[in-house]
């Protein structure tokens, strides 16, 4: 099956039970847990990324993130296919928000479900950090004293400063 | 989508640092444009730009960039 958009998403890709999307609103846990929902499946792993208050001490009021979102679908739906296929999952679904996100709300949400939960967890964990490691997707911080900072996820460390 | 780049030109899109370097997120250069002289050509309108952006070599040896080209600055990423 061709990577195909979707109706009530255009910011998103699916293909063979991968399905993939980049959106400005509230992210919806239930429906990303539906999207993997099988028949087959005993497990179904869910991780919500959250926008934390702080960085290194400093009050993080909010945080805002661009994509390059034709190149970000394809590296996320890239990513999902090859989880998939290399832990036997029935279906994957990875959902990342744009522009400000408040503090302590959902920035990204990976579901993975499964036959059995040691492959859901371990696929859910590698989805994420291969996400983080090159989705072209980037993260502002704004602290509470006026400056904003782009933040870099090289190599699985903590966010460095860039610019 | 940034607008298509008139005739003899391509798109430059600036993400993340390399936007707020040029305080802009698109413009418009002229074409053609050989890959390996992109950088050259960015630091000549933005001094410093290349460390800002955090350049890796640029894949493609021997690649003209063409009118109608779409060219992206992909600093390092920070989903999540």
């Amino acid at each position: 099956m061709m990577a195909s958009p979707d109706q009530n998403h255009p910011d998103s890709l699916s293909e063979d039970n991968c399905w993939v999307a980049l959106t400005s609103s509230p992210l919806e846990i239930q429906s990303v847990v539906d999207r993997v929902r099988s028949p087959q499946a005993g497990a179904i792993v869910l991780f919500a990324g959250t926008t934390r208050d702080s960085f290194e001490g400093k009050t993080v009021v909010d945080l805002r993130y661009e994509a390059y979102a034709p190149l970000a679908l394809r590296s996320m739906l890239d990513i999902a296919c090859k989880v998939k296929e290399r832990h036997g999952l029935k279906g994957v679904a990875m959902v990342h928000r744009l522009g400000v996100v408040p503090v302590g709300e959902e920035s990204i949400l990976i579901a993975v479900s499964s036959p059995h939960r040691q492959a859901a967890w371990r696929a859910g964990e590698e989805a994420l950090e291969e996400c983080k490691a090159r989705v072209e997707v980037w993260k502002r911080e704004e602290f509470a004293d006026g400056e904003g900072v782009w933040r870099a996820n090289r190599d699985g460390q903590a966010g460095e400063r860039v610019g | 989508m940034p607008p298509k780049p008139p005739p003899g030109h391509f798109n430059i899109l600036y993400f993340a640092s390399a936007g707020q370097y040029t305080s802009k997120s698109v413009e418009v250069l002229p074409a053609p444009l050989p890959l390996r002289d992109l950088f050259a050509e960015l630091e000549r309108r933005y001094n410093g730009i290349r460390a800002s952006a955090d350049e890796e070599a640029a894949e493609g040896e021997g690649v003209v960039i063409q009118e109608g080209d779409e060219v992206a600055i992909i600093p390092p990423v920070s989903s999540g």
